[in-house]
């Protein structure tokens, strides 16, 4: 097992390259530029001797793979350089959006596990009854709302019903947990019960599957407790794709809250990708999808630890 | 008699059409400043960096001009935004040749860092702005090339010495870009405002947090006793205009000093009632349809006029400004400034005439005659913004429909589009003319010949030797008219361009704020000494 | 004496039973399974409209009427009109055939080729398996709304683009789920028995695998085609899917919907019901279909 989890550790890093590769290409592709998007500003027209002249400033004239090198080089030391659009550190730039991020996504995970896990076995233990039919439809009902409609509406019911707003500024959690709390509960309430609308049905159908299984009629068959069946054999094996889908779309939530923190004004890292790639700034969007991709990669890693764990037939070369 | 009735009532009609107000008029005479209190307002936009000289866009004005002082400013109670005052020049002389400006600046005033401010810092900062050394960007040199050299040959003058007279440099030199930057700091470091804030200005800088907000505290010694009147003021960064809207709703924040759309607007009368004021003005920004000059058909004169023929101009005023930021069917001067058209001669020009049937049927006549097919198809390129750009586009379609003409629209990303402008990759597209300030010399240059501005590529010597001669006007009514004959040559005989309506500026705030009044330009009016917050 | 042999009677009685088995398929299902069925008729009705739109709807869906801006529901307008005096119901109908065809399009060809490659990656192993997981991880790694971003600004804002940018990050997430589920069959005993037999690839992937993850390939064709659907929505809303005058419910709930979301609430509310309605049609269909179809319950 341990030379198998070291193989799948030291594939994150070939795969970390080709993220970097393919991004620093296809931000390349894409018309427009940092410098002319800065010169022009608000009135849309620059001098080309200008934009010329800066250009070379962020060596933005080398060729492709000569920038590609010398940012590679900076990422190996961990230095990802200086955002192109204001000159910070990127570090600076993602910091306070990151923690943001990384809470919400969190928070909503937690209220998706919650709702998902207890929710999908009762539907599947009660196939086909009311239960089933309901807890179908509520979980449902979370994916079928627009993301966006769901929270412009929960804004115009604070603001019209109880004529209240939540912060909109955002105050870290270590600074001030209650206003904080204020801030973040929402959107994570409605990002958490539209994925958890996914995890349900995946938690009912992996559970439906695995109560047919053999093994699991066998231990009926021998009058072992209900409950034991369920907890031993069948959880164990019914959570490895509900574990996928939970896993995956934690990672996503890291970046692709685009829109809902468009809606509650979260200042998060959706909203800075599509800054970044609005004002072409390439160290911010290379980091920025570094970062995500980081996220994602390993958060993998740490399920193929789990599938070792939770089920040992899978095993492979 | 007829006609000098109607001119009275267009005039009229211009005056209360062109700049209403709703609420009390905030003059300084009618209500007495309180002192204290923080204003909170929300701003679009973050800036890049902070050096005002090398930006370009409002983000950068909206919270950081209040720690600044120009040398002249645009008075702020003037709701045209083009009567320039003294800032930090209390006096100053022209002289008869209009060839030498001399400036008497304010003794006693100080930075924040306690240090005086005289005539080498103005010196050492238009220096900068005119003549930047190299590596130094300064995005609006170009417009200072009358410039020959500025001289501070005492602590308390300055003199600017031109190469030939020029009549709108003084408005220009209140441009609300042209921040006074101490110049022993320059001196050590041209970048060091990019990251830095150090100025004379009514407010002191506390703190900023990025992606967050920006905040800034009263000035203490700040040169016009008595001001500002607010305690400090902190701009939040909020991208989403529904944000905003709540956040003003919501009673978070109490200004936005950019603009809102009509239906915001009323969303918030009628969710505050009397504890919002309206004002609203028109803006000095408008879209215009570029066509591209070496494409058939669109160099031919006769299809150019007719695509501008076709437009209903007064119909879309009514309908199109209650659901997006446009309102006042306007020349190329916005509606209330100095050199603006009367409403009654433009409507002389193509397309600005009130029988939309005859001038539709002659729109069909010219197309028949240049050799254009009814139902003929082409592409119209528009930028993927929502307001006003989206409208505008749709309304343009349905129009020209009305002419025969099957036009697609295909949007570009808003951050693609002017790379394309610029490619020529265009038949008919959607531009944009936006100013600071409205000023004939900073808004009409794009139209010239040599522009790099010029997507059009249109060739056009009439138009280069009017802008020149109206540049160097000094009667301000020989100005006028050559300004006139320019507009008719752009919109009218060569139809170079296809103007639409100008944009509007609506801005909702608290009834709470005072003293602020609006004006054409989102970038003027910003730096807050004059504002003041009622219990 | 001609006797007919019950072998030339044999294909008409078969065709006849045929036939009649599916009727009495599908009455089952929709007896049984009452929602699943509601769903699929909820669904059919859609097809219907976005096909027949033509015929359907009351008004040009493009055409303009500054006279009647922002008009209530009522007899002229069925479901009002909207800030250009649009009719809402006609850009509604004809806004199910973009939904339908950005839907179906984003998400069969991402679930499909998702599987294939799921599949594929999961019975051969090995490098191929290796290969496979690290390009599906590098696209993984993108979130959709900047892979669109990026595909749109790059290629432009067609509806065959909106759908490839939608249905591009599909493809990892559906190859990730199909592979785990084919991945508990590839452990099985019967595989490698099968394999020891000299069975060829083809024959044990069709057989053995894929009837054990057509239950979760369905799940996740459901679950893309809301997805899409929504998605799509996003995108508009962003201002990167399909682009105006063109009909589509995500669009319809942009810029002007939001502004007047109180002062002219239908301009926003029936879009939104409208893709609420499809999402829930295709989830209540695709979970009905999969319990329909679970290989282990049809033996029961």
């Amino acid at each position: 097992m341990w030379k198998y989890l070291l193989k799948r550790f030291l594939l994150m890093f070939p795969t970390l390259v080709g993220v970097a590769v393919v991004t620093f290409l296809l931000i390349r592709v894409i018309p427009g530029d940092v410098v002319e998007l800065r010169l022009a500003g608000d009135r849309g027209a620059a001098s080309q001797a200008a934009i010329d002249a800066e250009r070379v400033r962020f060596g933005l004239d080398q060729p492709v793979w000569k920038q590609f090198a010398t940012w590679i080089a900076g990422v190996a030391r961990l230095d990802f350089g200086t955002s192109m659009w204001t000159g910070s550190p990127i570090w600076d730039e993602i910091k306070l959006r990151f923690a943001l991020s990384l809470q919400v996504a969190i928070m909503a995970t937690l209220v998706a596990v919650t709702l998902a896990v207890p929710l999908g076995l009762l539907a599947a233990l009660r196939q086909d009854t009311w239960i089933d039919y309901a807890v179908r439809i509520f979980s449902i009902a979370g994916l079928a709302c627009p993301s966006f409609w769901l929270g412009i509406l929960m804004i115009l019911t604070f603001l019209i019903v109880f004529k209240w707003l939540p912060p909109m500024v955002y105050t870290p959690f270590w600074v001030n947990p209650w206003q904080n709390l204020q801030q973040l509960i929402w959107p994570a309430l409605a990002v958490g019960y539209r994925y958890s609308a996914v995890a349900t049905r995946m938690t009912r159908s992996a559970m439906l599957e695995v109560l047919r299984e053999d093994y699991v009629r066998t231990a009926r068959a021998k009058g072992l407790v209900q409950r034991l069946i369920l907890v031993r054999h069948a959880l164990k094996n019914a959570m490895l794709p509900v574990l996928t889908v939970i896993a995956l779309e934690f990672a996503f939530l890291i970046g692709g809250l685009v829109v809902t923190e468009q809606v509650f004004n979260l200042n998060g890292i959706g909203l800075l990708f599509v800054q970044a790639v609005a004002h072409r700034d390439y160290t911010l969007i290379q980091a920025l999808v570094m970062l995500v991709a980081g996220i994602f990669i390993f958060v993998n890693f740490a399920m193929d630890v789990m599938y070792a764990w939770l089920d040992p037939r899978i095993r492979y070369r | 008699m007829r006609h000098r009735r109607g001119w009275i009532l267009s005039a009229l009609v211009a005056m209360v059409f062109g700049l209403t107000t709703t609420g009390p008029v905030p003059a300084a005479a009618q209500e007495k400043p309180r002192s204290g209190g923080t204003l909170d307002f929300v701003v679009p936009s973050e800036p890049p960096s902070y050096d005002a000289h090398a930006e370009e866009t409002f983000g950068v004005i909206h919270p950081i001009a209040p720690h600044y002082s120009l040398l002249v400013r645009v008075d702020p109670f003037d709701k045209t935004g083009t009567k320039p005052v003294g800032d930090l020049a209390e006096s100053w002389t022209i002289s008869k040749d209009g060839l030498v400006y001399t400036f008497k600046l304010r003794q006693g005033v100080k930075f924040h860092d306690g240090s005086e401010m005289t005539s080498k810092d103005v010196k050492a900062s238009y220096d900068k702005i005119i003549f930047p050394p190299a590596g130094v960007k300064s995005l609006r040199k170009e417009s200072y090339r009358s410039v020959e050299v500025v001289e501070a040959p005492d602590p308390y003058t300055v003199r600017f010495r031109l190469k030939y007279p020029e009549s709108s440099l003084l408005l220009n030199l209140a441009s609300p870009w042209n921040w006074i930057y101490k110049a022993d700091l320059l001196a050590k470091d041209m970048h060091w405002y990019e990251t830095h804030v150090m100025g004379t200005g009514p407010f002191i800088f506390v703190e900023h947090v990025k992606g967050s907000h920006w905040v800034g505290k009263k000035n203490p010694n700040y040169w016009d006793k008595g001001k500002p009147y607010l305690d400090g003021f902190r701009a939040t960064f909020m991208s989403s205009s529904a944000a905003q809207v709540a956040a003003i709703r919501g009673e978070r924040a109490q200004i936005q000093f950019r603009g809102f759309s009509p239906p915001e607007r009323d969303q918030l009368v009628s969710a505050l009632g009397n504890k919002i004021t309206v004002q609203e003005s028109p803006w000095d920004c408008l879209n215009f349809v570029s066509m591209h000059h070496e494409k058939k058909p669109f160099d031919d004169k006769r299809v150019r006029r007719a695509l501008s023929l076709a437009l209903d101009r007064y119909e879309a005023s009514q309908k199109l400004s209650k659901i997006t930021i446009v309102k006042d069917v306007s020349g190329i001067q916005v509606p209330g400034t100095p050199y603006a058209t009367p409403p009654a001669e433009l409507e002389k020009l193509a397309g600005y005439g009130r029988d939309i049937n005859a001038n539709r049927a002659e729109a069909k006549r010219l197309l028949r005659e240049a050799g254009v097919p009814d139902g003929f198809s082409f592409t119209f390129k528009n930028r993927g913004i929502p307001h006003p750009y989206e409208p505008i586009a749709i309304w343009l379609v349905d129009q020209w429909r009305q002419i025969g003409l099957n036009v697609k629209i295909e949007t570009i990303e808003a951050s693609a589009y002017h790379p394309m402008l610029k490619r020529g990759d265009f038949e008919v597209a959607m531009d944009f003319q936006c100013g600071f300030i409205v000023e004939p010399d900073l808004d009409l240059v794009r139209f010239v010949t040599m522009s790099d501005a010029n997507y059009g590529r249109h060739k056009d010597k009439v138009i280069d030797e009017l802008y020149q001669k109206q540049a160097r006007a000094v009667d301000v009514e020989d100005r006028k008219k050559l300004v006139r004959a320019l507009e008719k040559r752009l919109l009218d005989e060569e139809a170079h361009v296809i103007w639409t309506l100008q944009w509007h500026r609506i801005i909702p705030h608290s009834a709470r704020v005072k003293g602020w009044t609006i004006t054409p330009s989102h970038y003027l009016n910003n730096q807050l000494d004059t504002v003041w917050l009622t219990e | 004496m001609a006797i007919t042999t019950p072998i030339d009677q044999a294909p008409a009685t078969k065709e006849r039973t045929a036939a009649a088995a599916g009727w009495a398929a599908v009455r089952d299902f929709a007896r049984r399974r009452t929602l699943g069925a509601i769903g699929a008729a909820v669904v059919l009705v859609m097809l219907v409209v976005g096909v027949f739109a033509g015929v359907l709807a009351p008004y040009d869906p493009l055409a303009v009427d500054f006279g009647a801006m922002l008009t209530k529901p009522g007899a002229a307008h069925w479901l009002g009109t909207d800030a250009f005096g649009r009719d809402v119901l006609s850009r509604l109908i004809y806004g199910s055939r973009t939904a339908l065809l950005v839907g179906f399009g984003a998400a069969v060809i991402g679930a499909t080729l998702g599987a294939v490659l799921g599949v594929g990656s999961a019975y051969f192993g090995g490098r191929v398996d290796l290969y496979l997981q690290r390009l599906m991880d590098i696209f993984l790694s993108f979130p959709l709304i900047i892979l669109a971003l990026a595909l749109v600004a790059i290629l432009g804002n067609s509806i065959p683009n909106v759908i490839m940018a939608i249905t591009i990050p599909m493809i990892p997430r559906a190859a990730l789920v199909i592979r785990s589920s084919a991945l508990t069959i590839r452990e099985m005993p019967y595989v490698d028995a099968a394999r020891a037999a000299g069975f060829g690839h083809a024959r044990i992937i069709l057989r053995h695998m894929l009837p054990n993850v057509v239950a979760p390939y369905l799940i996740m064709l459901t679950a893309f085609l809301s997805q899409a659907i929504l998605a799509e929505s996003s995108l508009s809303f962003l201002g990167l899917g399909v682009q105006e005058p063109t009909a589509a419910w995500g669009l319809m709930l942009r810029g002007a919907a939001v502004d007047f979301a109180e002062a002219a609430p239908w301009m926003a509310l029936f879009p939104g019901f409208a893709i609420s309605l499809a999402v829930f049609a295709f989830n209540l269909f695709g979970d009905s279909l999969r319990d329909a179809l679970d290989p282990k319950l049809r033996t029961l």
